[in-house]
């Protein structure tokens, strides 16, 4: 309250609890103010921005082909040492990972094997729910990783879902584009 | 014939007033939790059932449900006594409060309050006295550093907040040459006391904020610095007797202040029913408690008692002496 009438010095203030007012008064405004809450996963779900780092993905080239050369610099960059890479050659002759395997119970999503890597062949995506009962099924490997959903093109938004339980737990959305979250936050 | 059916009637209250007073705590800490998310601009509760209407019923089996667990170092005995010495008071007292004048059902009057007490001021303010026990016992018993120290603090600010509370009172009884509430609440047909009493009524809210033990006197549970004061070591559902305890007690300041300064089941101007005035009138109090609870900070333990001794008792003292000069 920085616009707040300064009373100190003024008796009359003291005595009738001014600035005890103010305060009552500023806390029942925000009571009928706009809730900032989020309502995940019942109602509401939050689209993340393109730069978000979620669930790795593996890309493919222009002919379908895995693009990872199976060099081990990400699994050497990583400070978590949760990818493990296992190289073989292929039927053109290249060298490709027979396996690759993401811990993601240890990641720590700070994307340095995106930054390592000199294929552009992994990079982290917009999935952010993949939690699980098991951290044994946190251990994603090559063909799970060439499915998962890439990098965001739209996003930062807060847009209308579904909580669907049917089989799995799932919050279903069929909105692109939400509303900016910030818009709720009242400031005075 | 007569006795019996008058006995039954009084049991038939009690019971009544017995299950309100359990049940109204449900309703109450939903309503605390949502006036707290909106101020903060949350939602509060809103997953079980209707808005979170169903939330304190989860709550409760939750508490029911939870392991009842003693410390190895306690009092046992102590331990059990002090939920229900908590409990107990500001259920007895509602025996003195009178909610409205009687309804007819059946072609029976039937009166709105369980005893016409001529001394049911005094009696309020004596069993509502025990509450402190509890507390006391309950911190004590505990063995716990958290506790003894939130049931020290308590055990001084009841006391020096009773005295005010008390004196603020005077007034009011001066005014009603009666210290029957019923009589009291009739005293205010035309004039509400507060047009008489603003500064007892300061007064006795002020002390009533400290005796319920709610925010910005809550030092006895101080959740920053006392881990809950003395019901730390509580839980399952003696921690539930202590909550319905500070709900009760909330409610009878409520329910008094409304009887002593708001007049009580009178209405102004919008004739309604005078049961739906008065619960109107009490809504607005509890509203105003949790109100303060989300806005103040609590006050400093020698503030308090600054407050307490250097404050209210001279206030409540010279509002003592101006009502009998202009009584004169
Ligand atoms: S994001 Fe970081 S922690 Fe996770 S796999 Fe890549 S390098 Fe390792
Ligand atoms: S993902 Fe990139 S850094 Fe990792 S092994 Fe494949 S090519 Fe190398």
């Amino acid at each position: 309250m920085s616009h707040a009438p300064d009373r100190s010095g003024t008796w009359i203030g003291w005595a009738f609890f001014a600035d005890l007012a103010d305060g009552l008064a500023l806390t029942f405004g925000y009571m009928f103010s706009r809730s900032v809450t989020m309502q995940y996963p019942d109602k509401e779900k939050w689209l993340p921005y393109s730069r978000y780092r979620g669930h790795h993905f593996l890309k493919r080239d222009e002919e379908g082909e895995i693009k990872c050369v199976a060099c081990e610099l990400c699994a050497r960059i990583c400070p978590c040492y949760c990818i493990e890479v296992i190289p073989y050659e292929d039927e053109k002759g290249n060298r490709r990972p027979a396996k690759f395997e993401i811990d993601m119970a240890r990641c720590l999503f700070c994307g340095l094997c995106e930054d390592a890597c000199p294929a552009d062949a992994i990079a982290l995506g917009q999935q952010y729910e993949f939690s699980s009962f098991s951290s044994r099924d946190l251990v994603v490997g090559r063909d799970d990783l060439l499915d998962k959903p890439g990098k965001a093109t739209t996003g930062g938004g807060v847009v209308a879902a579904r909580l669907n339980t049917e089989q799995d737990v799932l919050v279903e959305t069929s909105e692109p584009q939400g509303y900016d979250w910030w818009r709720n936050i009242r400031r005075t | 014939m007569e006795l019996v059916v008058a006995l039954g009637l009084i049991a038939f209250k009690v019971a009544l007033l017995i299950a309100i007073l359990l049940l109204l705590p449900l309703p109450l800490t939903w309503v605390e939790r949502k006036i707290a998310g909106h101020i903060q601009q949350r939602m509060g509760p809103m997953r079980v059932g209707w808005h979170g209407l169903l939330q304190p019923v989860a709550d409760g089996i939750k508490l029911l449900t939870k392991e009842d667990h003693i410390p190895a170092e306690a009092d046992r005995f102590l331990f059990k006594l002090a939920p229900i010495l908590a409990l107990a008071p500001p259920f007895v007292v509602f025996v003195a409060i009178p909610f409205g004048e009687s309804i007819s059902v059946l072609g029976h009057e039937i009166t709105l309050y369980v005893s016409n007490m001529n001394v049911a001021l005094l009696f309020v303010f004596a069993v509502i006295g025990i509450e402190v026990y509890g507390v006391i016992f309950g911190g004590w018993a505990a063995n716990s550093k958290y506790a003894v120290l939130g049931s020290l603090r308590t055990c001084a600010q009841m006391i020096s907040y009773e005295i005010p509370m008390g004196f603020a009172v005077i007034g009011v009884v001066m005014l009603a040459q009666s210290m029957s509430l019923l009589d009291i609440v009739r005293a205010q047909a035309d004039v509400w006391n507060i047009v008489y009493q603003p500064v007892g009524f300061f007064v006795f809210f002020v002390a009533g904020l400290a005796e319920a033990q709610r925010i910005p006197f809550d030092l006895a549970e101080a959740e920053g610095d006392l881990g809950a004061g003395f019901h730390t070591e509580y839980s399952g559902i003696r921690f539930a007797f202590f909550m319905v305890s500070e709900y009760a007690v909330m409610l009878l300041v409520s329910v008094l202040s409304v009887i002593l300064f708001f007049g009580g089941w009178n209405g102004v101007l919008i004739p309604l029913p005078p049961l739906l005035w008065f619960v109107l009138k009490v809504a607005f109090f509890v509203y105003l408690f949790m109100w303060f609870r989300f806005t103040f900070p609590r006050y400093r333990y020698d503030q308090l008692m600054a407050i307490g001794w250097k404050v209210l008792l001279p206030l409540s003292l010279a509002n003592i002496i101006i009502t009998g000069v202009a009584f004169l």
